[in-house]
């Protein structure tokens, strides 16, 4: 076994999106409140929902932003981009389009300091390594993220690390998505459909199916995902409420996914970021949904000194408990997991940047 | 994804013949001009014909048309635009309620061959009328 990893605490600010969105707070703000409140010291942005004009940035706004950053004691981890394929009504990009598309994102995240860029899994194993090149002369880490209703060792992720691994490039890696590798219907979302005046018996039904699923495991392939998408719009229709059914699927098959943790271990060697993805915490403290604790000791028993952006996502339906308390009752179950596993996280800016810059200076040993 | 955002409250105003409200985007991130494939506009329960109807955003107004080959103007997620249409509504004291129907494309999240995501989204609020 290698040593013991030491995460880096943090957040994205896409776990705040009510808040920005509501105009509750600006991006200054928000930076600054995550520096105040202690959720840092890794930020994680998203480019197109935080910054006006993404990905054009120029240097007087780099400038402000890098300083900004530097003054409150935060460190950039991840800047989330979109390869917007369908950007064009009546066609997808070309990939000559595309590339540069991606560019000019890479570019962005160099310029605002972030040294990885979350990608998404609509690029190709062979766009990653048209990109490797970009992803080099910028000094930008790409790491795609495995989400649900992918996960690692879905043939598509395989066939991702099977290629980085013939690349050989250190700026190729995953961003690991804990929404990949979840237990239970989240209770908050269920708590959101009754609110909606979905019924107990309909919805002990949902959790039924979901476990069901939890226990086949994850979908072997798209059109496996596909079929239990639609047992989701099924099981709402039988029980008079079709509204309720892409709902269901959306999330019954894309936020909640049945892999099993040490699943992780397929491509553990290339995940260069986490998206600790969560949903709630309960009268206990915990996560009811998403197995915090044995992720994190996952991760700190592989040697992982990355970032984790504790990634809060039941604010699409939470809208009745503040994100702040719930974020940072998420990341005190992170640090004591942590501790539990022999390890800590890191809470200190000066630390994390140290840990930060050996993390992603190891070439990928598979 | 916050629907309920949609239509800004206190926003209508008319002159009369036309009619505009302010609208939010009902998603996390900024989409372009050419993502957003479709509107409607209902006051009252009367619909504004689908011709009639213009986007404000940025500060420049576009036909539905317009927006499809647009990728350069994009919408933020904290900003207001502008619906507008040809529905009669009197300004005063009386209450109207106001619909908005909003069919936006996703355009990195790719669902089949040459084929994104859309998703529709509606919101309903009660509010007075301004004269513009």
């Amino acid at each position: 076994m290698s040593r013991l990893g030491t995460p880096v605490q943090g957040v994205t600010l896409y776990s705040f999106t009510r808040a920005f969105h509501g105009r509750e707070y600006d991006l200054e703000g928000l930076v600054r409140k995550v520096a105040a409140d202690g959720y840092g010291p890794g930020l994680e942005i998203i480019g197109f929902s935080s910054f006006r004009g993404f990905p054009e940035i120029d240097d007087r706004f780099a400038g402000w932003f890098r300083d900004l950053v530097d003054e409150v004691g935060l460190v950039t981890t991840s800047l989330a981009v979109n390869a917007d394929i369908g950007i064009h009504r009546d066609r997808l990009l070309t990939q000559d389009e595309l590339i540069e598309y991606m560019r000019r994102q890479v570019e962005a995240a160099a310029k605002l300091g972030f040294p990885i860029a979350r990608v998404q899994i609509s690029l190709t194993p062979d766009s990653m390594e048209q990109l490797a090149p970009i992803a080099e002369q910028y000094g930008v880490t790409l790491a795609l993220e495995v989400h649900a209703d992918q996960y690692a060792s879905h043939p598509r992720i395989l066939a991702l690390r099977d290629r980085y691994e013939q690349v050989g490039s250190p700026f190729l890696g995953f961003t690991m998505d804990w929404g990949a590798t979840v237990t239970g219907f989240a209770p908050s979302l269920l708590e959101a459909y009754r609110r909606r005046g979905a019924s107990d018996e309909l919805l002990a039904q949902v959790v039924d199916l979901w476990n069901t699923f939890y226990e086949q495991g994850p979908p072997a392939d798209q059109a496996e995902h596909g079929q239990r998408f639609g047992a989701f719009i099924g099981l709402a229709a039988r029980n008079g409420r079709p509204d309720l059914g892409i709902d269901f699927g959306i999330n019954g098959t894309g936020l909640f996914g049945p892999a099993r943790v040490d699943d992780w271990l397929e491509i553990m060697p290339w995940i260069r970021h986490v998206h600790g993805k969560f949903f709630g915490i309960d009268e206990r403290g915990e996560e009811p949904s998403v197995p915090v604790r044995d992720l994190v000791k996952l991760l700190v028993d592989n040697g992982y000194s990355g970032a984790i952006s504790s990634e809060y996502e039941g604010w699409h339906w939470n809208s009745w408990q503040s994100p702040f308390d719930i974020i940072a009752a998420e990341q005190a179950v992170q640090r004591s997991a942590a501790n539990d596993a022999g390890s800590r996280m890191i809470t200190d800016a000066a630390e994390a940047r140290r840990i930060l810059d050996t993390h992603l200076r190891k070439a990928v040993q598979a | 994804m916050i629907p309920d955002r949609i239509i800004e409250q206190g926003t209508l105003t008319t002159d009369g013949a036309r009619s505009a409200v302010e609208v939010r985007l009902p998603w996390y991130r900024a989409l372009p001009g050419s993502c957003i494939a479709g509107a409607g506009l209902r006051v009252d329960g009367v619909a504004a014909p689908k011709d009639s109807l213009r986007w404000t955003m940025n500060g420049r107004t576009f036909t539905f048309e317009e927006l499809v080959d647009e990728t350069e103007e994009w919408w933020f997620p904290t900003d207001s635009v502008v619906l507008s249409g040809d529905v009669p509504v009197a300004s005063g004291e009386a209450d109207h309620e106001v619909d908005v129907d909003l069919t936006l494309y996703i355009p990195y999240i790719v669902i089949g061959e040459n084929e994104v995501l859309h998703i529709e989204e509606h919101d309903t609020k009660t509010m007075k009328a301004v004269a513009a």
